[in-house]
Formats: structure tokens, sequence, C-alpha cells
């Protein structure tokens, strides 16, 4: 172990990168996998919502509020600190997806929720008196209009995913913040480990920007 | 359930919250400053300042608040820069709050229509002129929804100073479960406080939001 202080440490950088970038690996598919869930959660609510009757939207409405106006960390806490005393215990792995998932569904909803909204309405009325049902109104004219609409909304809520994915790491869920602390304690190089985190984290981000903002093209093209 | 806990910890989480609201606004009036005058940068003439600051705005946005707090704290020092925990925490929010803002101001100043420069230009205004009489006034409007909802997100990640040990809410909560163990109805209040906190300030963003479309 080298003794901290002393300069600035490529070597610490360069040992704890195969690590660092496995940990990059995991906070990926974490985000990955808390998106399509929250996705698919998010648009079933916001269907939910255009129900009619006032319950769902009111009940659907709660959730997305509640969720969205407190901080993802106390949620956080909440389902791995406050859920094993009613019984409930979750793995550190567990608890972190699911706050995650929760917490960008709730944003999702509502960006859906517009989404649907924003279909112009002779395009309903249209489906309707073509004698297509309510359901296939929405499988069919609905749906796929609200999502093209919907794309840069859930492109920006999945750049936010990635980063908050690292509030999981203060509950031991294994992902690249976690990684980042765990060689930075051990070795005291946390200058030079948090620095690399950063510009892993940067170009993760600035990736991810780029790839959305393709596929956003790509979609305007394709109507 | 004991719900009792709840009522004997209030005065200590309120002590708390009020910390939260205090860190939250020293940040944002230190962010708004600093993003004002780096979102103002975008539209001096000179080339390699314009990317110097779109390049830097866009690094720092794209880092975790988190890791922005463990750097400053954790990292800093191993250069020989020790800060305390309060000073570091407010830095580091300070810091993500000010390329935030920044980005809010290029936004707004960007969405206003060319005509409008345009037209300050050949009624003879300076730039700066131009900037503070014609197009600011009309981009701040704009700006308003967006730095609203900055805000909010502002006050709910202020709970990761508890992290590095700051007192403020979340800490405030953490100490009441050490000593009481009871971490479901103190997290559930703490979040509880949060959302009194927060909910106002979105119906604010949203209303903003409305009225800016009805003009």
């Amino acid at each position: 172990m080298t003794p901290a202080g002393a300069g600035f440490s490529w070597s610490a950088i360069a040992r704890g990168l195969p690590y660092l970038l496995e940990g990059a690996g995991l906070t990926i598919v974490i985000s990955a996998v808390a998106m399509v869930v929250a996705a698919v959660l998010g648009l079933g609510l916001a269907a939910l919502s255009q129900a009619p009757g006032r319950l769902a939207r009111r009940l659907v409405g709660a959730y997305v509020e509640v969720f969205r106006n407190t901080p993802l960390l106390i949620q956080i806490f909440i389902v791995y600190f406050g859920l094993p005393q009613l019984g409930l215990k979750l793995s550190p792995f567990l608890s972190g997806l699911s706050a995650l998932v929760f917490y960008a569904a709730a944003y999702n909803t509502e960006i859906f929720r517009a989404g649907l909204e924003a279909v112009p309405r002779g395009q309903l009325e249209a489906a309707r008196s073509l004698g297509l049902s309510a359901l296939a109104t929405l499988r069919w004219i609905t749906v796929p209009q609200a999502l093209r609409i919907s794309f840069p909304a859930l492109g920006n809520n999945l750049v936010s995913l990635v980063k908050n994915s690292s509030l999981v790491s203060t509950i031991g869920m294994v992902e690249l913040m976690f990684v980042a602390n765990d060689i930075s304690f051990n070795n005291f190089r946390s200058f030079e480990i948090y620095g690399a985190t950063a510009m892993i984290y940067v170009l993760l981000v600035l990736g991810l920007t780029r790839l959305l903002r393709v596929a956003e093209r790509r979609l305007l093209r394709a109507t | 359930m004991s719900w009792q806990i709840v009522v004997e910890s209030a005065p200590y989480l309120l002590r708390g919250a009020l910390s939260t609201v205090g860190i939250a606004a020293a940040v944002m009036v230190l962010g708004t400053a600093g993003g004002i005058i780096l979102g103002l940068l975008n539209f001096t003439p000179w080339p390699w300042l314009r990317v110097a600051v779109t390049a830097a705005v866009e690094v720092v946005r794209a880092v975790p608040l988190l890791l922005l707090i463990f750097f400053i704290f954790f990292g800093l020092p191993a250069l020989g820069v020790k800060i305390p925990t309060f000073p570091a925490a407010i830095l580091a929010m300070a810091l993500w709050m000010t390329v935030n803002t920044a980005e809010v101001v290029r936004g707004g100043i960007q969405s206003i229509a060319r005509g409008q420069f345009e037209a300050g230009r050949s009624a003879g205004l300076s730039e700066v002129q131009l900037m503070r009489y014609v197009i600011f006034p009309q981009a701040v409007r704009r700006m308003i929804p967006p730095f609203v909802g900055l805000c909010t997100i502002l006050v709910k990640d202020t709970s990761l100073a508890a992290i590095i040990g700051v007192f403020e809410l979340t800490r405030a909560a953490q100490e009441t479960i050490e000593r009481t163990f009871k971490s479901f109805e103190i997290y559930v209040t703490a979040a509880a406080i949060y959302f009194v906190v927060c909910f106002p300030l979105t119906r604010l963003g949203q209303r903003a939001e409305a009225r800016l479309h009805r003009t």
C-alpha cells in the first residue's frame, strides 16, 4: 500500500481502473433494468389515470407527487432500513433496485400522462368513428403516438437515473460509486480514484446523451 | 409501529428541517449568482471562452452530486486541502446548482427569437445593453419554471449532505433512529417533512409553466 499525500499517482488509477470499469458495467445494467421496469410501470399507471372516474386518476396522482417530492435517499432508506421493521426484509440489491424503479416510474408516469394528453383529440375521434374499442384505440392509436412524444423526456429521465443510481451505494449495493468508495477507503488515493470515477460518469452520461439524440432523430425521421 | 416516537422526536426533526431549508437557501443564492454569470458567458464574443464554459458545464453536470460531495470532502484532503463537512457540502451543492442554473440561463436566452437580437442591434444598442434591456428580461420568464424545478431537486438533494455527517433533516432522522431504532416511522416522518417543503415548490413551478404557455 502506498502512503497517501505524496503527489498525484497515475498507478493508483491504473490499478483501480479494472474494478471501476466493472462497477461502471453494473451501473449500466442496474440503470437499464430499472428504466425498463419503470417505463412499463409508468406507462401502465399513466394509462390507468386516463380511465373513467376520478379514483384511479387521484391515486396515480398521489403516487407521482409523493415519490417526486421526497428525496430518493430517504426512499432508499425506507425500503432498506424501514420495511424490515414491518417484516419485509430485502437484500441491498433488491432494496436499491426497487427504490430506483419506483422513483423513476413516478417521473415516467408523469411523462407518459403528458404524452397521452398531447395526442390530438381528432385522433381519438377518428379511431372511435372507425369503430375501434377503447382498448384498441389506446393500443394502436394513442400509445404509439404518446411514446414518440415522450421519448426526449424519457431519455432525460434515464440520464438522471444513471446519476441517481450512485445513491444505492449508501446501502451497500455494488455499482460504480460503491466500488470507488471501496477502493479509495483502502488505498487512501481518494483524489485520483474519485477523479477517475467522475470521468467514467462523464463518459457514460455524455455517451448516453449522444446516443439518445441520434435515436430521437431517427424516431422523428421515421414518422 | 409506535407513532408516539414521532411526536417525541418531532422537535429534533424540525430542527433538522430548519437546517435543510437554511442550507438549500444558501446554496440557491450562491448557485443562482454563479449560474447567471456562467450562463451569460455563453454569449460573450470570445469563442474560446464559450467553448470552455460549455465544456465545463457539460462535464460537471454529468457527475452525480454524491460524487461531487465525496470528491471535495474526501478527495481534496489527499492533496492537502482539508475542508470541514459543512463547507464541503455547501461547496459541492453550490457547484452543482451553478452548472445546472447556467444550463437553464443558456436555454432561456437561446429560446428568444433571433429577430429580438437583430432588432436590438439595429436600434443601435451595444451587446451589453441588448442583453440587459431586451433579451434577459424576456428570457427570465422562460427560465422560471425550470429554475423552480431545479430548486425542488436541490431541497431533496440536500439529504446527501447527511452522508458526510452534515446536520440537516436526514442526519437528524438518522441520529433519532440510532437512539430509538424506529427507522420506518422516523424516515416516513422525514419524508413527510420534505414533502411539505417540496410539494408547494413543484406546484409553483407548474403554475409558472402554465402561465408561460397562456401568454
